[in-house]
């Protein structure tokens, strides 16, 4: 095997696991989220002459899988709509109800009612851990619009978890 | 406020991302993404493409060149890896498909890709799965389909994913005592279908034409010749079949029967 070629196995061995975990948390679904990465990796592949010789080529990849993602939104989201009923029906909670709702449950379904490009930010910021001006680089945007989009996605989450409790804590 | 917030997402999306499972990492791990460097043959003349019919035209703006797009296909069918079969049939059956109410009767994989039929006495319903790519399509008989001893009944189509790289489905029913079937393209090169259950798979990334089958059978390997052309005859009865795309797969040529 030549050392191209094994360059970019030890690559896909090493990158596979963040990149994957990354797009599951912006799409929200394990399928979509495999077909994205199995995506990004050919796209890298194709390019691996010129990769290989950049001194962050998971930082190439990510920026190709957030733009796949951003670029393929409007089609999951879509699809999402269609099977939002089956899959995950919105039953509502009975002023009183005594069963518990995980705290990071309802912080998962505030964030996943994001935009996805808040949500793109947000993950990148907080699961990756992110500089401000890495997520600008992956994202293609400017360090202001991170820092906004950032924000805003921010006050809509605490927005979303607050008006939930409002809503739990009325008496019966 | 905001502090706690940044901090309770950190630790919520630290368990959310980890209920991605392992074999999901594995098995994308071990894909091949590397371009394939098969050279297509030159394209094919245009008289000869006038016997595919409808499917001639997208052959001609499909066999510019080979593509990385399928990356991973083999000839011969490949063990699937661990998950594959059951995320390929997740995907297949969420889709709004005729898939619906039929049961999966085979699956061919080969590299990340899988094509399955799904089918009963006299509908069929098949959904080839890739990276980033689903085609879904339909076959319904007006009753149910005999095939002879020894002979296979095709149904293919030629189909281009969004980047335009085409490919090829072929499936069909083999009749008693085909244990095994290979397809001759017209570009020399041969692929081995997948058998079980009454049924025969395969598929190939280029648009070429399906010319001949061997098949395998008790009294030893036989040659079926095919005439591919947009509508004919499906047995004795007469065939309808129907097409729709999902996910990222673009249009699709022809679908026809031959025997």
């Amino acid at each position: 095997m030549d050392q191209r070629r094994a360059d970019f196995d030890s690559f896909v061995a090493h990158s596979t696991e963040a990149l994957l975990r990354t797009a599951y948390l912006i799409v929200g679904d394990l399928p979509d989220a495999e077909d994205l990465v199995q995506d990004t990796l050919l796209k890298v592949a194709g390019r691996w002459s010129r990769v290989r010789r950049m001194e962050h080529p998971v930082a190439y990849a990510r920026r190709i899988l957030v733009n796949l993602a951003l670029g393929g939104a409007a089609r999951r989201g879509r699809r999402r709509r269609e099977l939002t009923g089956e899959v995950l029906p919105d039953h509502g909670h009975e002023p009183g109800e005594s069963d518990a709702i995980d705290a990071q449950d309802e912080l998962m379904r505030a964030l996943a009612a994001l935009p996805t490009r808040q949500r793109t930010v947000l993950v990148l910021r907080y699961f990756l851990d992110l500089p401000e001006a890495e997520v600008a680089a992956a994202m293609k945007c400017s360090l202001g619009t991170v820092k906004s989009t950032a924000s805003r996605g921010l006050a809509r989450l605490e927005q979303t978890l607050r008006t939930t409790n409002d809503t739990r804590s009325i008496p019966t | 406020m905001t502090e706690q917030l940044e901090s309770e997402l950190r630790a919520a999306l630290r368990e959310h991302a980890a209920q991605v499972p392992a074999a999901s990492i594995a098995r994308l791990s071990h894909f091949d993404y590397h371009p394939r460097t098969r050279r297509l043959r030159q394209p094919l003349a245009i008289g000869a493409l006038a016997s595919a019919a409808g499917a001639a035209a997208i052959v001609i703006s499909l066999s510019a060149g080979a593509s990385n797009a399928f990356a991973g296909w083999t000839a011969t069918p490949t063990a699937p890896l661990p998950g594959q079969l059951a995320g390929a049939q997740a995907s297949c059956e969420a889709s709004q498909s005729p898939i619906a109410g039929l049961p999966l009767t085979l699956t061919d994989t080969r590299g990340p890709f899988t094509f399955s039929v799904y089918a009963n006495s006299n509908s069929s319903a098949t959904c080839f799965k890739g990276p980033g790519l689903m085609s879904i399509s339909a076959n319904v008989a007006s009753a149910a389909l005999n095939v002879p001893a020894g002979q296979v009944l095709l149904s293919s189509s030629h189909r281009t994913d969004r980047g335009g790289h085409a490919f090829s489905l072929a499936d069909g029913r083999t009749g008693p005592g085909v244990s095994g079937v290979t397809l001759s393209l017209d570009d020399g090169t041969n692929v081995r279908a997948t058998v079980g259950g009454g049924w025969f798979v395969a598929w190939w990334p280029s648009g070429h034409e399906i010319k001949s089958a061997e098949l395998t059978t008790p009294t030893g390997t036989v040659t079926q010749t095919f005439n591919l052309s947009p509508e004919i005859p499906c047995g004795t009865q007469r065939c309808a079949s129907g097409t729709s795309e999902s996910g990222s797969a673009g249009g699709s040529a022809t679908s026809g029967l031959s025997r």
